[in-house]
């Protein structure tokens, strides 16, 4: 068994990531309650962004922070545009349906990325990351700041957003009940639009991130979606506290199990393992609703 | 018999059934009241669909509620729903069928059974037909056909002739009319076409706000001044 | 029980008599079939021989995946790992014990099937979308599993896997009569023109109408007796049964499957074509199987990228999701089934009759 010294550095990457798949948890989680849609395609659009960053940065000269705002208008607007172009077609069908298409992006976008940038190893590594101090015995860079700050506070922004603004409480209303919300003079497309966007905004920002916390490659993004799903349906898709505490155990015991070598091999079950039995658990009365409307 | 006691039905905020306590004795028994009144709810827990907050049902001496949902069909309990719910892709025969193999009859006798509940709705079409193909009032009849098919104990009809035109649905009258006797099931028919419920039923009860009003012969109890406020409000009827 | 005076409806075919519409297409299958087998091998080269063999296992798999999504409507995004499973148990097998291969491949597929339905049972009770989502976990932690223990190869233990730079160790045997690649293909051909069938025979089954009834109407199910528990389980056991025998077939065709990769993204790839070939129809799996593992191939040999396919996938997903009648993959959504019944009902009483 490691000692705690050889923990502590893992607490650190834990928090980190976790703060990260909050984030993802968060955007997942907002987006369906306001339009239905599990965005499957999360992931996919954060590891795209990722690299068209990493594009404008080595083969096009940008400077790096132009660059990785390209990353998240890329997520926003990707998302966007799916959402306007899928969202009212697929209203009426059920959530099961419309995570499946979400599906049908996450193959074009991983086509896509596949054959723009084949699967060559790559790297792109933000300022942030450069900068570092040390906290007891552990070196913790900006990154790991960054990731683990955002985590908390896109969380309780957002929490304020939906409960303060009138966009927020627009949003709350469509996720209780779309139809009687669209009565109300509410104009649902406009409102759904913006969750689709401030979504693949946070898509654009975690995909960025991740690309410096774990590696800039198409598929560990694309599938790091997993985890922010394990946090968000931990949540049960609904609250967003829930969704941070979640996405924040999932990044920990993520990381903690690395050093212990006897089962460090399948630590990347964690957020299977963890959503599982989350799943399961809540399950148990058979509780689960997973309509929108109450 | 079926006998409802203090049944109370509670959720989001609801109370659509609040203390229903009634007899259906035999024979056809009609069950009105104004929309909201509690009357699919009714049928849904008896269905299985939906759990009680309290109260029991009795049918011919069994405790109904305490039956998995799924068995209550073997035990002989059999329904139509409001949007009616014919299973598209099969045909006439499979329809029927469905309902036949999973209610514990023989298969020895259920060819016999189904083509027998297709020819009492008066389907005549060639039962290899899929369903999807038919129309409204051909699709409303596999469903009395699926709840008649074998030995139902109670059958529940939810507005089975609705959007029906007259013709059909007097045709709809007359086939529930028999069924009864040809089938020795009680039926309790729900509907808002009075002519329809007086033509079937020799008893009727009323249901507004999850209660029942009025209970007796059907034609006492279309007069009641209480049934008829319930539908009309309390201004005074024209 | 039946009442003399009303007209009797003519007797339908009792369901074990084949039909004239049956027999034609029997036919035309039995015709086909010779041609695939006897044929097609002198026509095409070994590597394309495999590549079929491959293409015909992947239509196993997209056969039981069609099943549960097109007639019970739920979804697996597991599959593939289920089919890596079934692989393992099979390598297990042929290097453990010596029994001959038909045995290894019913019980590849039996095994395989226990532990599908193992998993699926406390997945069942949850909704569609949750039931997809568990799948998708558990084929995550599945692939996670298979990876860090690797495949059997005549290793010792119960992991029987013998570690190696290169993946050495011994090949996954092929049964006697089929050895050569050629013959293999023929073989594989056949098993899974038997898959086929007993996934016809369930469709036509008791199972195949309650199956019906659950994917159109779980009220409906449940008021006609159907246990829905019961043949929710059923449809994930069969579909987890063809994968398994698929598996083994996949282990004896591969032989070594130290290189051989299950990815996440196959697993989206494989619902992507099972989507496109259709999942009414059990031809929809053929057309999934060659689309999976031979289209990809043929685009390969054009010097083309076969990653044009995986957008061309992306993109089917969403056209057949968009123009599919309500009734796919659809658990019973209340307006949309009002919406349809007062279509009928304006439809149904606008016809003259």
């Amino acid at each position: 068994m490691p000692s705690w010294d050889e923990f502590q550095p893992f607490i650190v990457t834990g928090l980190a990531l976790g703060g990260v798949y909050a984030l993802s948890g968060v955007g997942l989680v907002v987006l369906y309650r306001a339009t239905g849609v599990l965005n499957l395609a999360f992931g996919a659009v954060g590891a795209m962004g990722a690299l068209i960053a990493w594009e404008l940065i080595n083969n096009a000269g940008w400077d790096d922070y132009p660059a990785y705002l390209m990353c998240i208008l890329f997520g926003g607007v990707v998302t966007l545009a799916y959402g306007l172009l899928f969202g009212p077609p697929l209203a009426n069908r059920d959530p099961l349906v419309k995570a499946t298409a979400s599906l049908g992006l996450a193959l074009i976008l991983l086509g896509t990325m596949s054959w723009i940038w084949s699967d060559k190893a790559r790297s792109m590594v933000l300022p942030t990351s450069n900068e570092n101090f040390m906290v007891s015995d552990v070196l913790v860079n900006y990154t790991q700041v960054i990731g683990f700050a955002f985590g908390v506070v896109v969380t309780f922004a957002t929490a304020a957003f939906l409960r303060y603004t009138g966009l927020g409480t627009a949003m709350r209303a469509l996720a209780n009940d779309r139809e009687i919300t669209a009565t109300l003079g509410v104009p649902v497309r406009r409102v759904e639009a913006a969750a689709w966007l401030g979504s693949g905004l946070l898509a654009g920002v975690a995909g960025l991130l991740l690309s410096n916390l774990v590696g800039l490659d198409a598929t560990t993004l694309t599938f790091l979606v997993i985890s922010s799903l394990a946090a968000a349906l931990i949540a049960r898709l609904q609250s967003l506290v829930v969704t941070l505490v979640a996405g924040i155990v999932v990044g920990l015991v993520n990381a903690l199990i690395t050093p212990i070598l006897s089962i460090s091999e399948y630590r990347d079950m964690t957020p299977f393992v963890l959503a599982i039995v989350a799943l399961l658990w809540l399950s148990r009365h058979r509780e689960i609703s997973i309509s929108r409307s109450a | 018999m079926i006998e409802v006691s203090d049944l109370r039905v509670r959720f989001g905020g609801v109370t659509p059934i609040d203390g229903m306590t009634v007899t259906f004795p035999a024979g056809t028994c009609g069950l009105i009241g104004p929309n909201g009144a509690g009357k699919t709810t009714f049928f849904n827990v008896l269905s299985g669909f939906v759990k009680p907050a309290g109260g029991s049902v009795t049918a011919f001496g069994e405790d109904l509620l305490r039956m998995a949902d799924f068995r209550r069909a073997r035990w002989g309990l059999r329904r139509t729903f409001q949007t009616e719910q014919a299973i598209e892709k099969l045909s006439l025969y499979d329809n029927v069928a469905l309902v036949h193999e999973h209610s514990g009859q023989g298969r020895a006798t259920r060819d016999e059974d189904v083509l027998g509940a297709l020819g009492f709705v008066g389907l005549e079409q060639d039962p290899n037909t899929k369903v999807g193909t038919l129309g409204a009032r051909d699709r409303r009849l596999v469903e009395v056909a699926r709840a008649v098919v074998g030995k139902p104990r109670v059958v529940l009809l939810d507005e089975p002739a609705a959007g029906l035109p007259d013709e059909e649905t007097q045709h709809m009258g007359s086939v529930i009319r028999r069924i009864p006797e040809h089938m020795g099931a009680l039926v309790i028919l729900v509907d808002h076409d009075m002519s329809l419920v007086s033509a079937c039923c020799e008893v009727t009860a009323v249901l507004d706000f999850g209660k029942l009003i009025a209970s007796g012969p059907t034609e006492e109890v279309l007069r009641d001044e209480q049934v008829m406020r319930a539908y009309l409000g309390t201004e005074e009827a024209a | 029980m039946s009442v003399a005076t009303e007209p009797r409806p003519r007797s339908p075919l009792s369901p074990g008599r084949v039909s004239s519409g049956d027999a034609r297409r029997a036919v035309v299958i039995v015709a086909l079939l010779a041609f695939v087998l006897f044929a097609i091998p002198t026509l095409l080269s070994v590597f394309w021989l495999k590549v079929l063999t491959g293409a015909a296992i992947y239509s196993i798999v997209a056969l039981g995946l069609g099943i549960l999504m097109g007639r019970v409507g739920l979804v697996s995004l597991g599959q593939i790992a289920v089919l890596a499973l079934g692989a393992w148990v099979a390598a297990k097998l042929f290097f453990d014990t010596g029994l001959p291969f038909p045995i290894v491949l019913l019980l590849s597929g039996l095994i395989t099937m226990v532990l599908g339905t193992f998993v699926g049972l406390p997945a069942l009770r949850l909704g569609g979308l949750y039931l997809a989502l568990i799948t998708l976990m558990m084929a995550g932690a599945i692939t996670v599993v298979i990876a860090a223990t690797d495949f059997p190869n005549g290793g010792p233990g119960f992991l029987a896997h013998v570690e190696s730079s290169i993946g050495g160790g011994d090949q996954v045997r092929r049964p006697a009569i089929a050895e050569t690649d050629p013959a293999y293909f023929r073989y594989t051909v056949i098993v899974t023109a038997l898959m086929f069938l007993v996934a016809l025979w369930h469709v036509r089954s008791k199972a195949g109408r309650a199956w019906e009834a659950i994917r159109q109407s779980e009220p409906a199910a449940l008021a006609a007796g159907v246990n829905m528990t019961l043949y929710k389980l059923w449809a994930f056991a069969l579909a987890s049964f063809l994968t398994g025998v698929a598996g083994a077939l996949l282990a004896a065709n591969v032989g070594d499957l130290f290189n051989y990769q299950f990815p996440t993204s196959q697993n989206i790839t494989l619902l992507a074509v099972v989507l496109m070939g259709g999942i009414y129809s059990l031809w929809g799996a053929v057309i999934a199987g060659l689309l999976f593992r031979y289209l990809p191939e043929l685009l390969d040999s054009w010097n083309l990228p076969a990653d044009l396919l995986t957008i061309l996938f992306g993109i089917g997903v969403l056209q057949v999701l968009l123009t599919a009648p309500a009734g796919i993959v659809e658990q019973f959504p209340k307006d949309m089934a009002r919406l349809g019944r007062a279509i009928g009902r304006l439809v149904g009483i606008g016809r003259s009759r």
